[in-house]
């Protein structure tokens, strides 16, 4: 499910791409899901077309979904391998903070500072 | 909200399997537009078959031989299509107005087909309807008797007609934006589009055409059969509402992602 609130401080765009990202990623959306069209989608939840487009054009930058001409948009298989790298990523920076001696705490916050601050699906801005 | 509408969208909930949902203002509003919609289509057939019966009746003693009966019966078809297809508009229009009223909007992430929503028995059902309707006015066309060709080329104008406006109101009711604010409007959204596919393809004027208009100078297979249709087609639709999901677990099932 997609919720939209026009209250919210998020822009309506990033609050779509990140639940959008965040059900990829957790596979509630299952890779070759075809997803609304942009059109559909903006009259469902009541946006400009091209905020959806935004969305959408992001997660197809993020290589999250893919656009397969006028059949439409599909999660991307893509999103296994770019789960795959953040993993990667994240052995690297185990072994780093290891390496320099931070302890676990301070590591997690460190993380949880720098997602807040380039925004991960699901965490608003 | 009034509590006469609490209580039937109270009852709404139930029947469907969400008995949990507390009813809303804009299901409310939603249910009602449905509820004079529905009485304004029994009318609109009503009348109908009433006038076309009273045009069929009036022609017959001039032998079928003019060509007024015929164009009168048409516009009586075009007109009760064209009057459906506004009803229709109307109830979506309804639907965007109490929508675009909600301050937080919710939509489910994947786009539902006709397969999701309609289901492929109801599509079958609804297709062999067609097709046995669409055969016995085509088998009666050859008969020498005039106003039985021309009462079959009236059925063919009006399956026609409500074959197309069939295929494009469900693809409005389709294609028509999610009105939901929470899960659980999103849940009842979605059985109203199948409650509404199902009504689409639940014949009438399908099993009303041949009965009123293959009616000849005299008796003969052709009524027996046009009454057959009828017979097997209501038996046919009972079964597949017994064997298919309610529309509370399609519905369900339509919205599981996975």
């Amino acid at each position: 499910m997609i919720v939209i609130d026009a209250g919210s401080p998020t822009p309506p765009y990033e609050q779509l791409r990140a639940q959008l990202a965040r059900q990829i990623q957790d596979r509630s959306l299952a890779v070759g899901t075809r997803l609304p069209t942009i059109r559909r989608l903006a009259a469902d939840l009541s946006l400009a077309v091209n905020t959806v487009g935004r969305a959408y054009r992001e997660l197809e930058e993020a290589g999250l979904i893919e656009t397969r001409g006028r059949a439409g948009s599909f999660v991307s298989a893509a999103g296994e391998p770019a789960l795959e790298q953040a993993r990667r990523a994240a052995r690297d920076y185990a072994a780093f903070i290891a390496s320099v001696g931070i302890d676990h705490t301070e590591a997690i916050r460190i993380v949880e500072a720098a997602l807040a601050v380039t925004g991960s699906p699901g965490t608003d801005r | 909200m009034r509590q006469a509408d609490h209580t039937e969208v109270k009852q709404w909930l139930t029947q469907r399997g969400l008995a949990d949902v507390e009813p809303t203002p804009l299901l409310a509003t939603r249910l009602a537009v449905r509820r004079h919609a529905k009485v304004a289509d029994s009318l609109l057939l009503a009348a109908f078959l009433i006038g076309a019966a009273l045009t069929h009746a009036l022609s017959l003693p001039a032998g079928g031989t003019s060509w007024l009966p015929l164009l009168v019966l048409a516009a009586l078809v075009v007109g009760l299509l064209v009057a459906q297809w506004l009803l229709g508009g109307w109830v979506r229009r309804a639907d965007q107005r109490a929508g675009g009223e909600l301050p937080r909007r919710v939509a489910h992430p994947v786009e539902l087909g006709w397969r999701a929503v309609l289901g492929r028995p109801h599509a079958m059902f609804a297709i062999a309807t067609f097709a046995g309707a669409l055969l016995l006015a085509l088998s009666v066309l050859p008969i020498a008797d005039a106003t039985l060709r021309n009462g079959a080329v009236v059925v063919l104008i009006g399956l026609a007609g409500t074959g197309v406006g069939i295929v494009l109101q469900l693809r409005q009711v389709l294609a028509s934006p999610a009105v939901a604010e929470d899960e659980a409007s999103l849940t009842a959204d979605v059985i109203m589009r199948v409650e509404d596919a199902r009504a689409l393809v639940t014949p009438s004027l399908v099993w009303s055409l041949p009965a009123i208009f293959l009616y000849g100078e005299s008796l003969g297979w052709w009524n027996a059969v046009s009454v057959a249709l009828v017979v097997a087609g209501v038996i046919a639709l009972c079964l597949v509402q017994f064997k298919t999901a309610d529309v509370g677990t399609t519905a369900r099932r339509a919205m599981a992602t996975r």
